[in-house]
């Protein structure tokens, strides 16, 4: 079973052209896949078709073998958005709280999984604040503590580094290595080439709501090249 | 889990909507209310007409279900406006994505959103229909009953009303919402209450035109509160009346509830 798939999947929103045009994307458990592409190519638009946040014109979305307007699909999915909305008023301790109730934990689990990821994440010191009282940097931070409560084994990380500092940056890889290492299945989408090379072992690039190269990291980037060089090919041509 | 889901957002959310500017606005309506209700009630009961003493009796009948009535009508207002943008600014924000990539299910957020906003309303009704009736109780020496159930009958119109918002809220900006909800409301009241004046004099024709059409086939939001606040009207024999109007508010509750929950399943996020 694959932790995600998309099959000839197209999105087309109200008077504009495809975001998606006939995409083919299946990412096996336990893997780690990079969805590259520019801006517009349509990346956004295919998490949310995998996480049932929109369905597609035509073709299938399916997360973790269901369809992931099936709230069962998303039991073990952690999700951190591009545009990063949190609800200002509420204390970060409230937020997570009603997270890990969501996920399912309770009582002591619950409080734990609360401590644990606001913990990994540098921002227990921050818990009885207000979310609006964040900055942008640390509502980032915010976001993974969120995405990586109660260990997921799926991860959704739309433009995971945006916002952070050069430290945030780096950290944010160790919570994504870790994540990996515990064998949960990433998807990451991201602007930021490196990042991806240095968490992902397999790539999508997407322009134009297409695939334009897809494979192992290793067998896109050619001998003595760059992932940068085989994005600039797979999307100039 | 679902339940338990439920359970969580519905209490978020009504600490959400407590939490909003509005929250202040509606304490200070609440004040004036009950302070408007007050002076009302202090309307004395030695009343004269050409020399002849109004029974005192009659006064309350007539003062009492006009004053809850409009009180209910506020009740119902509060409740559409707090519906009206409690589960469509989470979904424009985008805040409403990290809700939805756990395992809840769309209707039950959109469920809890609309409970969460519903229980505020309606606690605000409980304080402003209660206060309002204590002192027709203790001014008038009307009854309690015809205040339980005319309470009742606002709670369900409340429901109508907040889901019709809601639903509404998911199609259209709020300011329309806003303004449906200005004109629509007092206008299905005013409808039944006219409807309810032409029964009363005698009218054996249906009210024609649309006033009679909202009258006879909208919400029943003013008729079942009518219904239920007739019984402080000695004259008036209200026994059985208020049930069917309150059947007609459950049916349109029903259908209010389905279309929100079908809305939220079509809508999609676009943030």
């Amino acid at each position: 079973m694959f932790a995600f798939e998309l099959a000839a999947a197209t999105k087309r929103y109200a008077g504009g052209r495809p975001a998606l045009a006939g995409v083919d994307l299946a990412v096996p458990r336990g893997a780690a896949l990079g969805l590259l592409g520019p801006n517009g190519a349509g990346k956004t638009t295919a998490l949310r078709l995998l996480l049932g946040f929109a369905r597609p014109t035509r073709g299938a979305a399916r997360l973790q073998g269901r369809d992931p307007y099936d709230p069962a699909s998303r039991r073990g999915v952690g999700y951190l958005p591009e545009r990063l909305a949190l609800p200002a008023a509420m204390t970060l301790r409230r937020f997570l709280r009603v997270h890990a109730a969501l996920v399912g934990l309770s009582g002591a689990a619950a409080e734990r999984a609360v401590e644990d990821a606001a913990e990994t994440t540098g921002v227990r010191d921050r818990l009885g604040e207000r979310l609006a009282s964040l900055s942008k940097g640390l509502a980032q931070r915010v976001g993974f503590a969120c995405a990586l409560l109660g260990d997921p084994q799926v991860l959704v990380l739309d433009e995971p580094t945006s916002g952070l500092d050069p430290l945030g940056v780096r950290d944010a890889r160790d919570w994504i290595q870790a994540a990996r290492a515990r064998g949960a299945t990433l998807l990451v989408s991201s602007h930021v080439l490196s990042e991806v090379e240095r968490t992902c072992d397999q790539v999508v690039i997407l322009h134009e709501g297409r695939v334009a190269a897809a494979g192992a990291l290793d067998a896109l980037v050619e001998p003595g090249g760059t992932l940068e060089d085989a994005f600039v090919r797979a999307v100039r041509g | 889990m679902s339940g338990r889901a439920f359970a969580v957002l519905a209490l978020e959310a009504a600490r959400d909507a407590l939490r909003r500017r509005f929250a202040l606005a509606l304490a200070i309506l609440l004040a004036l209310s009950l302070l408007w209700a007050r002076a009302c009630t202090g309307i004395g009961a030695e009343i004269s007409l050409n020399d002849q003493r109004i029974d005192p009796a009659l006064l309350a009948g007539f003062l009492a279900p006009l004053l809850f009535s409009v009180q209910a009508l506020a009740v119902l207002l509060v409740a559409g406006v707090l519906a009206s943008d409690h589960l469509a600014r989470p979904l424009a924000e985008g805040s409403a994505a990290l809700w939805l990539a756990r395992p809840v299910a769309r209707e039950v957020w959109a469920g809890a959103r609309l409970a969460g906003a519903l229980a505020v309303a309606l606690a605000a009704g409980a304080v402003l229909l209660g206060g309002t009736t204590a002192m027709l109780v203790s001014r008038h020496g009307v009854d309690w009953g015809p205040a339980l159930a005319a309470s009742l009958a606002t709670a369900f119109g409340a429901l109508v009303v907040a889901a019709l918002a809601a639903a509404a809220s998911l199609a259209v900006g709020r300011t329309a919402v806003l303004l449906a909800l200005g004109v629509g409301v007092p206008l299905q009241f005013f409808a039944n209450a006219a409807g309810l004046m032409a029964e009363l004099a005698g009218a054996e024709a249906p009210m024609p035109g649309l006033l009679g059409a909202i009258d006879r086939f909208g919400p029943p939001l003013g008729t079942a509160v009518f219904a239920a606040t007739a019984g402080w009207n000695p004259h008036v024999d209200a026994s059985g009346v208020l049930l069917p109007f309150l059947g007609r508010l459950a049916l349109w509750a029903g259908a209010a509830l389905a279309l929100l929950l079908l809305g939220m399943r079509r809508s999609e996020l676009v943030r």
